[in-house]
């Protein structure tokens, strides 16, 4: 496998997608949380990560002129580059009507359709009461399913109460379920080879394949 | 180097009238602007062809063919002729007359079409685009180059002992361009024949035509045709101008703002940031155009689309002469000083293929009309 320059295989890089709307968002708060983990976990097994945040709320409007004109215009191309060259994301969303953000699924709406194939993601998601918790697993598993990603088996709901002292629940308390969700991460990036960047002339066929395979 | 403009013949609402113009108009108009084109002195014209509404032009031969007959100057062309979904055969026969009609006055351009249903309603699969470029124009050349064809392939069905009539005029093929925004794979095609590529940038930042050139370029070298910056390149591009820019933007912008393709996404200021669009003076879409060979290096051919979005014909008019006159000769000259010697300053025009072919020896004879199976001649089926 070719590592760009500066790589090395003890280096990735995890791209936290967050999809909340106020700033501060309890969402973002979530997406930190789940990075550190990541983070500390793949310290541990001798991996240092380079992460990126990516608050969809400042390109929001790119977003929308992307789905209307088809290109990533100022600061979404870079936002596009960096999830395309990921070793791992992080997407985290708040359930709005019993499902992910409609700004967080525009968002999914305009990634290459392989953009994510193979990759290990962690979802996450908030909302007012853990009655929203399922959300995850009725909408956000399946959406990265379809992509063909690589979800990792724990996905975090975090309610408002979530936040409370407790974790808003005595038996498996919200910091041990981000633990065990970054551990989980850690362990998919780590076992994957680094991510190469693949640019658009990479795997052009010559003109006699295209021809042979007419 | 050439200037030209093209236009997909949509029939759109003109957003300050609320009058929307029916097919017919919408013709009439098309052909009245490729004659004032010719008349201002502009190098080009290419239609597009499409095959549903709210697009007129999907008869590209009849048109230019009639054009043909009406113009003087002017190359005529296409932007573009779908190779996926027309039969090459045909393709094959009705640009060879129009080449033998305009007297060598034109050229064409390949492209794969994006209109989902095109593909089912002519019996092919989108998914097959590329496979279908390939074989589609691979057999096209073929009918052009070689005066009797057995062919069997994938998507057509197969010929024995065919023979494409007319055959090109002089013996000489017409110059084909391959236009294509996000697949190598076409530049890598146009690269292996020698053929033009042309990039569609309007839609897009320039930098990203940029990569594609430069792959083109490349891969020309790479197959043998010359050196990199001697490859055939055109572009795209969109201007709105008055004398005063404000006023420019002033008129222009009901018409971005509503407009089919962009409308109601990116300002109209995003949209000039971000692609060739220019609205403003002549002097700006000069400033603008005359740095494009430094993303792309010295090319032949820009084309500007201008009547689309539901802009009255009289104003596309005005456009085409604030473009001919104010705007043209200055890029041009521009572009002929910057020129390295070694760099064509054209697209090649009818007379140097015909030139070059004899050359290398490849003329192709015309043979005397006779069918093959019955050994009847043309003037033996008159008598009898």
């Amino acid at each position: 496998m070719m590592l760009g320059k500066g790589t090395s295989m003890s280096d990735r890089s995890i791209v936290v997608i967050s999809a909340g709307l106020s700033q501060p968002s309890s969402t973002r708060l979530l997406a930190d949380r789940l990075a550190d983990a990541a983070v500390t976990e793949l310290a541990a097994r001798g991996i240092t990560a380079q992460v990126e945040h990516v608050e969809l709320r400042d390109v929001a409007h790119e977003v929308v002129n992307m789905t209307l004109s088809g290109f990533a215009s100022g600061a979404l191309k870079d936002v596009l580059e960096k999830v395309a060259a990921a070793d791992g994301v992080i997407a985290v969303t708040p359930i709005f009507s019993a499902s992910y953000s409609g700004l967080f699924k525009s968002f999914v709406d305009i990634l290459d359709k392989d953009a994510l194939v193979g990759r290990p993601v962690l979802v996450g998601a908030t909302g007012g009461t853990g009655r929203h918790s399922l959300a995850l697993e009725y909408a956000l598993r399946p959406l990265f399913a379809y992509l063909r990603a690589d979800v990792a088996g724990t996905a975090v709901f975090a309610a408002t109460d979530d936040w409370a002292d407790g974790g808003g629940d005595d038996v498996n308390p919200l910091p041990n379920r981000i633990r065990r969700a970054g551990r989980e991460l850690a362990e998919m990036v780590a076992d994957r080879e680094p991510s190469a960047p693949v640019g658009l002339y990479d795997a052009v066929p010559s003109f006699e394949q295209l021809l042979g395979g007419a | 180097m050439q200037f030209g403009i093209f236009t997909v013949g949509d029939v759109t609402t003109d957003p300050t009238t609320g009058r929307t113009p029916d097919d017919t108009e919408r013709v009439r108009a098309m052909l009245t602007i490729a004659q004032h084109a010719d008349q201002a002195g502009l190098d080009v014209f290419a239609t597009g062809e499409h095959h549903n509404p709210p697009f007129v032009p999907s008869s590209p031969t009849t048109m230019l063919g009639y054009l043909a007959g009406t113009t003087k100057n002017i190359i005529l062309s296409t932007a573009t002729t779908l190779i996926t979904t027309n039969d090459p055969v045909r393709l094959a026969e009705e640009y060879a007359m129009l080449q033998v009609i305009s007297d060598g006055r034109m050229d064409l351009m390949m492209g794969r079409g994006n209109t989902g249903p095109v593909y089912p309603w002519f019996g092919q699969d989108i998914r097959q685009g590329i496979p279908l470029a390939i074989e589609n124009y691979a057999l096209l050349r073929r009918l052009w180059e070689e005066d009797v064809v057995d062919w069997q392939g994938k998507f057509r069905t197969p010929l024995q002992g065919f023979t494409s009539t007319p055959r090109p005029l002089d013996g000489v093929p017409p110059f084909v361009w391959h236009g294509s925004i996000r697949s190598p794979e076409i530049a890598e095609q146009a690269a292996y024949y020698g053929d033009g590529f042309l990039h569609n940038a309007i839609f897009w930042p320039l930098e990203h035509a940029a990569q594609m050139v430069k792959f083109y370029r490349e891969r020309y070298e790479h197959y043998g045709h010359g050196q990199a910056d001697q490859a055939i390149v055109g572009l795209g591009g969109q201007v709105f101008m008055s004398k005063n820019s404000q006023d420019a933007v002033k008129q222009f912008r009901p018409y971005f703002d509503d407009a089919p393709v962009y409308g109601h996404g990116p300002s109209l200021e995003d949209f000039m940031r971000d692609t060739p669009l220019t609205v403003g003076s002549p002097q700006q879409v000069i400033d603008r155009y005359g740095k494009f060979r430094d993303q792309v290096g010295h090319y032949q051919r820009q084309m500007f689309l201008m009547d689309h979005a539901g802009l009255p014909l009289k104003t596309v008019l005005e456009q085409i002469d604030i473009l001919a006159t104010e705007v043209v000769p200055v890029l041009r000259a521009e572009a002929e000083s910057a020129r390295p010697a070694h760099v064509p300053a054209n697209p090649p025009s009818h007379a140097q293929r015909v030139a070059a072919a004899q050359a290398a020896g490849t003329v192709h004879e015309q043979v005397v009309a006779q069918d093959t199976y019955t050994g009847l001649r043309a003037e033996d089926s008159i008598s009898s």
